[in-house]
Order: structure tokens, then C-alpha cells, then sequence
């Protein structure tokens, strides 16, 4: 189903109260002069436009850092309702769109989640193009092309206007009532919206030859810079939490004060953490902040038998802004292993 | 139709039925409950016992049937299972499962087992020697080796003086220390588990079933291997950190692999190149 429109700069405003009648709006906000947070809106003012990647990633709308799944009382044990009242996402930019992709297929893989399936089914995901920065590089993660699926609406950045993909039945409905002043692509905004994204696979500063990339993983698993790297890490598990894609999770009990009910929690958690290998008994599969540093960089570039069963870094850059050491470089650290 | 969506990580109801002490903080815990899917539970698979308000812990069947009791073997050492000392009767916990690949009975059928157990690592092993003598024509000759630290460490001690009089399963056991006045509910001998596993009737055609801690795994591997034993016999039961048992939380990953799902039994040439699997600190 791709069919496609244009709107001019102009009606944005309009745009976003489309936006609005659908649900609460959740877009990027600047939150200090060189970061920005999905946040709700409720003007175009206090949207950036112009945010590259936001502290953290948008699974935090379908994937809370923490929330309860379970409560539990002297009557039983009773599943907590997500809440699933209709809601947008807007501003997602392609890494983020397959970043999003990856999580749908861990989370709805038998037995789906459904958590995050339902806060997933009703909110309406509207896309954003960007332009790289010297952390970007998702083009050469596969991901960075002119995005074809994963969202509701996508919106190219055409100088004056926004041209419009859509990309789900629902996304189409939106658009209905407002066929006035969005209105079918022409042919001379098709070729604007064609060249933008040659223009944009151009700009992109810092990348590799990503095909090679899980051969290069098993090849160079011994590399020295894996030690050299590692052994500079803080286990802070920062990247853990900005990375689009990563999924891992702990359960948590909370008590009430009479002791009686409570609920159960699940959160963010994250392999470079020290504990989160160790069985009882104290063995620790992972003791060293070297093999854990070495093991997150597997499922990101590698991948691993998991239910989406592939390298699962879409080149969003967080992680290399995110590192206390600064040693998430994956920009210089895979041409180092490709022997460039 | 998000709304009804229910979620894999909400338990079922169990009730506790009894709990009795088979060895220095170790108890056996009889759970009732009415969920079907977990009566389905298979020799090494494990179940999510939550202690609502303290936490959830992963444990191995230790039955080889489970009808509407779950036995569960409860060893006190962690927070939930110190928690677990102080249940009553009667006292509602969760339970979800059963999860993971079990030992591959059917694969076994008309075949020779040989049972290798270290320390704790019999409970798991329980629930499939029940199983195999439940279903004893169909399976050829039947070895059960166990080592433990100490004769009074014994686990099952009952059921062992049971089996000594069967003649249908060998039972080889040894403990570390082993003081003469010591009297043992059955013969043992002085040694490590591979001392006994040394002299236990083996051919390369036996199939092998291992659980123990940790570091046990290469040293019994390497034995079964002098012995003729091929990779593709040996089934090694390995304990991870297990968290959501539905391959989502990724605590249970060996190496690329999520032990939950692929697990926790593993033929140990699918565990080939993951060189997290069979060591540790
Ligand atoms: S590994 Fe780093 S660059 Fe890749 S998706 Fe995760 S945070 Fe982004
Ligand atoms: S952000 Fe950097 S220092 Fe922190 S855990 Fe990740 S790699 Fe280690
Ligand atoms: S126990 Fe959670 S992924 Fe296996």
C-alpha cells in the first residue's frame, strides 16, 4: 500500500492537530543545546524539527524503562492493563524505524508480549527524514535508505513542503479529513523526494562495508582490540540503555507497606551489567567487563539465535555519544577489524 | 482485541501442599494446581516458581510425571528460595511454564542411558530416571551415576535405598569425603563423580545424561570422550540464570544461544564453538 502525498511547510500546524485528534503527540523536544527527548507535545513550537538522535530511543513509549505487569493482592494475581489509549510517535527517523522492527520481532515472537503488542497497536507511528552527522551510520547497517515499511506515515523533508509515504491502512485514514491541503504527490515532488534521498546517501561522513560484518565478527573474535577496548569499560551499561534494540529485562517484586499486595515490575536490564550472567552458587558466566563488552558487541554486530536472528545495530550512534569511555566507536573499531 | 492479550509472564495459581526435608537445607515442595499446560512438564524442563512480593526463581522438574502436583526440589541458598523456608501450608504462590527442551526421552526409546549427577545437579535427573523406569520396557539398560561432597548431602536418600533393590537400573554413587565410620543408606565409594563414572558399564551407543555444577561438565566430558562416547550421545543439562523462561529477557544467553528455548538441555555438539557453555569462573 504505498500512496503518496505532499503538504506545504506552511500547514505543519495543521498537520499536528491531525495529529492531535488522533491521540496525544510524542515528538522530540530539545532538552539542553545538543540533546533532544521523545516527549508529549502540544504545540509545533516545542518540537525540534531538527533533532538527529534523542537520549533514548523510542522503545521507551512501547517498552517503559519500568513498569508493572503483575499485581498481586490476598485475591490473586491479576495482569496490570497497559494502557492502550491511541497515541503518535512523531519524528522517527529510519535507524529508529528498524531499531523498532527488531523489538516487534522479539516481542511479538510466540509468546507475544502483550504489553508492548498492545501500547505497539495503538499508537501511530509518523516517520521523519534526517540528515547524518559524523555518528551516523546506519546506511551502512542496511537500514539507512528511503524507509519503505515500519510506519504509519513517513515524512521526507522537501525544502518547502513534506512529501508523504504511507504506510498502513490507518495512516491513510488519518489523512482523510484533511485531503484539502494534502493532496496526491506530484510528478516534479516525486523527483525531489527521489533526489533528496541520493543526496542524503551522500552526506553520510563515516561508514563501512557492512556486509561482511558477522564473517568479520567471527574471524577477528580474538582481535587484541577487543582487550584493548574492553578493558576500559565502566560496565555503567549506559549504551545498554540508549541502544534501540536492546531488549533484555529483570523482574522486580514491590511490596506494599502492609505487606498484603504488591506488584511485579519488569526493567531495563542489560548484559554489560556485572550480575547479569551469574547463577546460583556464584558462578558468573561472564565475570569480566572484557567478555561482556565483547559479547554486547556479538548480538550488535553479529548477531545471535534469538528471534530475530541477526545483527541488531541499526548505526543510530548513540551508544559512541553515550560512553563514559568512549569506547563505543563501531565506526573506527570495524574497519580496524576489516583491516582497513 | 489488545485488551484480552494475555501476558506469558502472568502465573498460574499454586497452592503449597507439603514440604519435607531430604537433606541439610534441602527441601522437596509439593505444589497443587489446575492449569493444564503445566501438567505437561517433561523430565529436565523447568517451571517459574514466584513467591509474590519476593521474586521468581527458575527451578527443574524433579518428577517424571507431574499430573496436578509439581514437585519441585527447593535448595536454600537464594533469596527466593530462603523466603520459601518460611511457607505454610495452604500458601498460594505462581507458577508458569513448563519451559525449555527437556531430555530427549523419545530419542532414547530402545536405547542405553547412563545418568551422570553431581550435587544438586540429581534433582533434574530425577524427573528423568522416574520416567524411565515408569517406562521401563522401553528402554535398554538403565546406569545412575552421582557424586556428591559428603554422604549427608544425599538427596532422594529413600528413594535410592528403593532403587538398590531394583535390578533394572545400576546405581553407581561417590562422595568426596567419605569417613569410614560413616555408615550410607547405599554402597558408595571414596572419589569424584568421574571416579565412579570410571568404572560405570558404558558403550560409545549409551546415551548420556549430565547435570551438575558447573565446573563438573569438562572433566566428565573428557572421560565419556577416552570412552568412545560420540558428542552427539552426551545431553548436558546447563543451569543459566533464567529470568523470563520465554526468550525474551536475555539472561539465559550461552554464548548466542538462548538456554531457555534451545535448553536447558543441550547435545553437547550443539554447544561446539560457544565457549561460555561448559566453563565458568
Ligand atoms: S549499537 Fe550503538 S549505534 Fe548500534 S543501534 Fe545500538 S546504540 Fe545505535
Ligand atoms: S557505555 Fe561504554 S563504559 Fe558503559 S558499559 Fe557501555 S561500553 Fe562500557
Ligand atoms: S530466560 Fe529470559 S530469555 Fe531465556
Amino acid at each position: 500500500m504505498q500512496r503518496c502525498f505532499y503538504f506545504a511547510k506552511a500547514d505543519f500546524p495543521r498537520f499536528f492537530e491531525l495529529m492531535r485528534s488522533f491521540g496525544p503527540v510524542h515528538a522530540p523536544v530539545a532538552v539542553s543545546s545538543a540533546s533532544s527527548s521523545f516527549m508529549p507535545v502540544s504545540g509545533v513550537d516545542q518540537i525540534n524539527m531538527q533533532a538527529l538522535r534523542t537520549i533514548l530511543p523510542p522503545k521507551k513509549l512501547f517498552y517503559p524503562p519500568q513498569e508493572p505487569l503483575v499485581s498481586f493482592s490476598e485475591a490473586g494475581f491479576e495482569q496490570t492493563a497497559p494502557d492502550t489509549a491511541p497515541q503518535v510517535l512523531f519524528g522517527v527517523h529510519p535507524c529508529d524505524l528498524a531499531g523498532l522492527a527488531i523489538l516487534d520481532k522479539i516481542f511479538v515472537a510466540h509468546p507475544g508480549d502483550a504489553h508492548y503488542m498492545s501500547r505497539r497497536q495503538s499508537t501511530l507511528v509518523v516517520g521523519l527524514s534526517c540528515l547524518p552527522d559524523p555518528n551516523c551510520f546506519c546506511t551502512s547497517m542496511g537500514c539507512g535508505g528511503a524507509p519503505a515499511r515500519g510506519f504509519d506515515l513517513f515524512l521526507t523533508d522537501l525544502d518547502k513542503g513534506y512529501f508523504v509515504q504511507v504506510g498502513t491502512p490507518a495512516g491513510l485514514s488519518l489523512l482523510s479529513p484533511a485531503y484539502e491541503y494534502i493532496r496526491p504527490a506530484k510528478t516534479e515532488q516525486t523527483d525531489q523526494y527521489k533526489e533528496f534521498w541520493q543526496k542524503r546517501e551522500e552526506c553520510f561522513v563515516s561508514g563501512f562495508q557492512g556486509d561482511n560484518l558477522p564473517a568479520i565478527m567471527d574471524v577477528e573474535s580474538d582481535h587484541p582490540m577487543w582487550q584493548e577496548l574492553g578493558s576500559r569499560c565502566l560496565s555503567c551499561g549506559n549504551c545498554v540503555m540508549v541502544c534501540p534494540t536492546c531488549y533484555c529485562f529483570d523482574m522486580v517484586d514491590t511490596l506494599s507497606l502492609s505487606g498484603t499486595c504488591g506488584e511485579r515490575c519488569r526493567q531495563w536490564d542489560g548484559c554489560q551489567f556485572n550480575g547479569f550472567a551469574k547463577v546460583a552458587g556464584d558462578f558468573n558466566f561472564r565475570a569480566t567487563a572484557v567478555e561482556r563488552y565483547k559479547f554486547w558487541f556479538r548480538h550488535k554486530l553479529h548477531g545471535f539465535e534469538d528471534p530475530y536472528g541477526d545483527k541488531t545495530c541499526v548505526g543510530c550512534g548513540r551508544c559512541r555519544v553515550s560512553c563514559p569511555a568512549d569506547i563505543d566507536r563501531i565506526v573506527e573499531m570495524v574497519p580496524r577489524l576489516a583491516g582497513k | 482485541m489488545s485488551a484480552t492479550l494475555k501476558s506469558p509472564l502472568l502465573p498460574t495459581c499454586g497452592t503449597l501442599r507439603s514440604i519435607e526435608e531430604i537433606a541439610p537445607d534441602n527441601f522437596l515442595y509439593r505444589f497443587k494446581f489446575t492449569d493444564k499446560t503445566l501438567s505437561s512438564c517433561m523430565p529436565g524442563q523447568f517451571v517459574q516458581l514466584w513467591l509474590p512480593g519476593v521474586g521468581e526463581s527458575a527451578i527443574s522438574i524433579c518428577s517424571g510425571k507431574t499430573g496436578d502436583t509439581l514437585e519441585l526440589l527447593i535448595r536454600r541458598v537464594g533469596r527466593v528460595t530462603t523466603s520459601a523456608a518460611k511457607m505454610t501450608e495452604g500458601q498460594i504462590v505462581g507458577l508458569r511454564g513448563p519451559f525449555g527442551r527437556g531430555f530427549p526421552v523419545e530419542h532414547f526409546r530402545g536405547k542405553s542411558v547412563c545418568m551422570v549427577a553431581g550435587g544438586c545437579g540429581v534433582a533434574p535427573l530425577r524427573g528423568l530416571w522416574q520416567y524411565l523406569l515408569d517406562h521401563r520396557c522401553d528402554y535398554d539398560r538403565l546406569t545412575l551415576v552421582y557424586g556428591m561432597r559428603r554422604p549427608s548431602d544425599m538427596l532422594f536418600a529413600r528413594e535410592f535405598k528403593e532403587m538398590a533393590k531394583r535390578k533394572d537400573i545400576d546405581l553407581l554413587l561417590s562422595s568426596e569425603n567419605l569417613p569410614p565410620e560413616d555408615k550410607t543408606v547405599v554402597p558408595m565409594q571414596h572419589g569424584m563423580v568421574t571416579a565412579v563414572l570410571h568404572s560405570a558399564p558404558l558403550a560409545p551407543d549409551y546415551q548420556i545424561a549430565v547435570c551438575g555444577p558447573p565446573v563438573m561438565y569438562k572433566f566428565v566430558v573428557r572421560d565419556l570422550r577416552r570412552r568412545g562416547v560420540p558428542d552427539e550421545n552426551m545431553w548436558l543439562s546447563l543451569e543459566r540464570h533464567m529470568k523470563c523462561g520465554i526468550g525474551k529477557c536475555g539472561h539465559c544467553f550461552v554464548s548466542g544461544k538462548l538456554s531457555c528455548q534451545c535448553g536447558p538441555v543441550f547435545r553437547l555438539d550443539e554447544l561446539k564453538g560457544l565457549p561460555e557453555a561448559i566453563e565458568c569462573e
